[in-house]
């Protein structure tokens, strides 16, 4: 049975699953702050699906028809985006956004699977390029599925879900 | 910069020259002459009926700075009603999409029903005097002059003496019913995405009208990762450009001569049973067109700030082609940032695994994350960024492709075309220019009657 996202199911802070947690979440902004897009994507499990969808606002008495992503990724596509950066030919990136992925308030979850542990973290990302695009500030909560295989961490999910319903950054060519 | 009108003349005359004022990209005095003379007179997009479903339902969409509900009421009638309460001018409606039975306005709460009728005052008798103080029926939520359906995409126009959508469209109707297929049982859309970005409006507008000129160089990753094929990268010189009503667009080489419908959309990722479906609800003159002259539509654009475009991208490790089609808006929030609203298009009836392939091809290319759409709106928020120095702003843009010394065109229209309108083949800008002449067109003529100030009902 999948435990609750509540409270008393959070992990203690002590806890070895919190701290490998934490551990990986540091060293994902390191690469991605650092550009190093193939360590990065070595550290999503084969089966990855990442998600950002796009938040609207419902009001009390939602009704769901034609939900939609800004990102809606396997690893295929995912590491189509990072060949395509590696190209010659990536203009939006050039020159590169600098990137600071900040991840706080990190609560980590038990699933029913013993290797697996959910993964709560708030996120902002500050991003600028060159001299005088940005700042753009991207805000959102991760949700994330990280997986132990055989004492390697993996990200196997992750849906991040934005604050602004309207982006406010002129694309996703970065990775959140 | 001052506006008068000699000024606005001599940028009118360039602009129908092919020469742009670089200027007309991030002029707030320009910007404010397009609000009062085009978006105030052409039909705007509001919305697909997919999106509201049911009675009750409910999606929020802009134009400019006006607000509007898109509804379907509980007599499953689809309507449009300005988001303004007609007591104080509160918002009725904060939510961009929801389901209701009544708008009740935050402020002194006046209710009004999804019809737009005025359903509730409080102390209507007592503050009012009832009826003789307040006729109700005199005060539900303003609707714009002209709400017309077309294939369930829903545009209104703001002009009480507008012209009907159907002249409006003219030929490119047929071109609309290619990317919004009349298929039984209607499309669905998913979305939108929306972001801003600092660039002028027309830039996409423009672009999506014809010019496959930039696609090998701007979309030169998608060559060099082997997400599409040639005829969407570096073969796009093959392709014809066309104009048709209000709307130009831009066409896929995908065969030489006449050839296999079948197989030309089968090589494009359309399974079996969508080819069938395609050929019965896409015009005649659509289907003539892929399987005589081996061309099918991919970006358009419909004066002034629609557009649609239809690709096929590479959507896994197996080298599988997967069709999407997108409908966005250009919508501006001032002479220098846009508001971009883009959904994505499926037949209802294809099969949820079509479904899914068309919509990971779509994200993967187009949208807020999309590769080829994260390099071209690169573009235009530079190209907006440097029209604003005191240099720059003077210099005037080239925007001549296929035009001689004198003016005179460098090559006729094709005199064989399956599709509607007229078409040039190869890299030109007959269509920019014949877009930009509309916009010119627009801002010589006095602005339309206002929709409340001129009476209209």
């Amino acid at each position: 049975m999948m435990t609750d996202n509540t409270l008393e199911n959070m992990l203690d802070f002590d806890h070895p699953a919190h701290l490998r947690a934490h551990k990986f979440l540091v060293e994902e902004s390191y690469v991605l702050d650092r550009r190093d897009f193939d360590t990065w994507l070595a550290m999503m499990a084969d089966d990855i699906t990442y998600r950002i969808p796009v938040t609207s606002t419902l009001g009390t008495n939602p009704h769901k028809a034609g939900e939609m992503d800004h990102m809606f990724e396997d690893r295929y596509s995912l590491g189509k985006r990072i060949e395509r950066l590696k190209s010659k030919y990536a203009w939006t990136e050039s020159p590169p956004s600098r990137t600071r992925h900040l991840v706080s308030n990190v609560a980590c979850f038990s699933t029913d699977n013993d290797a697996e542990t959910r993964v709560m973290s708030a996120l902002m990302v500050y991003r600028t390029q060159g001299a005088d695009q940005g700042p753009d500030l991207i805000c959102g909560m991760r949700e994330d599925i990280l997986r132990n295989q055989a004492g390697q961490m993996r990200l196997a999910a992750r849906t991040v879900t934005l604050d602004q319903s309207v982006l406010q950054t002129q694309n996703l060519a970065i990775f959140l | 910069m001052e506006n008068d009108m000699n000024e606005m003349d001599q940028i009118l005359e360039d602009v129908r020259q092919g020469w742009i004022p670089s200027h007309i990209y991030s002029d707030a005095a320009i910007f404010d002459e397009e609000q009062k003379r085009i978006f105030s007179r052409t039909w705007q997009f509001m919305g697909h009926v997919s999106e509201v479903p049911n009675d009750g339902d409910y999606v929020v969409r802009n134009l400019l700075e006006d607000s509007f509900i898109v509804v379907r009421g509980n007599d499953t009638k689809v309507r449009v009603l300005l988001n303004l309460c007609r007591h104080r001018g509160g918002k009725v409606c904060r939510n961009e999409s929801g389901n209701a039975q009544k708008f009740v306005c935050p402020y002194h709460a006046w209710a009004f029903k999804t019809d737009g009728s005025l359903a509730g005052v409080p102390y209507h008798q007592e503050a009012y005097g009832g009826t003789e103080g307040l006729n109700k029926k005199e005060f539900g939520l303003y609707r714009p002059p002209h709400m017309e359906i077309f294939n369930g995409l829903i545009f209104i126009n703001l002009d009480p003496d507008a012209e009907p959508l159907e002249s409006y469209l003219g030929d490119f109707a047929s071109y609309l019913s290619f990317y919004v297929p009349d298929v039984p049982g209607g499309v669905e859309v998913r979305g939108p995405q929306r972001w801003r970005f600092n660039a002028n409006w027309k830039i996409g507008s423009e672009n999506f009208s014809g010019d496959t000129y930039h696609t090998p160089q701007t979309h030169a990753s998608m060559g060099a990762i082997k997400l599409v094929s040639s005829a969407a990268t570096s073969n796009r010189k093959a392709g014809v450009m066309f104009a048709a009503g209000r709307g130009n667009g831009a066409t896929f080489r995908l065969g030489d001569g006449p050839g296999s419908f079948e197989e030309r959309l089968g090589n494009n990722g359309f399974p079996k049973e969508q080819i069938e479906r395609m050929r019965a609800a896409w015009p005649p003159e659509i289907v003539a067109l892929l399987q005589q002259d081996g061309l099918l539509p991919s970006a358009s654009t419909l004066f002034p700030n629609m557009s649609l475009l239809h690709i096929s991208a590479k959507i896994d490790e197996n080298d599988e082609f997967a069709p999407f089609t997108t409908i966005r808006l250009w919508m501006p929030i001032s002479a220098t940032e846009t508001e971009m609203w883009s959904w994505f298009v499926v037949d209802k009836a294809a099969s949820e695994e079509f479904k899914r392939k068309s919509y990971k091809a779509y994200i993967m290319c187009f949208g807020t994350s999309g590769m080829f759409e994260q390099d071209d709106i690169d573009a235009w928020v530079t190209l907006t960024k440097m029209t604003q120095g005191y240099v720059s702003s003077a210099v005037h843009l080239h925007s001549r492709m296929g035009m001689n010394q004198d003016g005179s065109p460098l090559n006729e229209p094709l005199e064989e075309y399956s599709g509607q309108g007229t078409a040039h083949i190869g890299f030109n800008e007959y269509n920019q220019r014949r877009w930009l002449n509309f916009w010119a067109e627009h801002l010589e003529m006095d602005p339309p009657a206002h929709p409340i100030r001129s009476g209209a009902e």
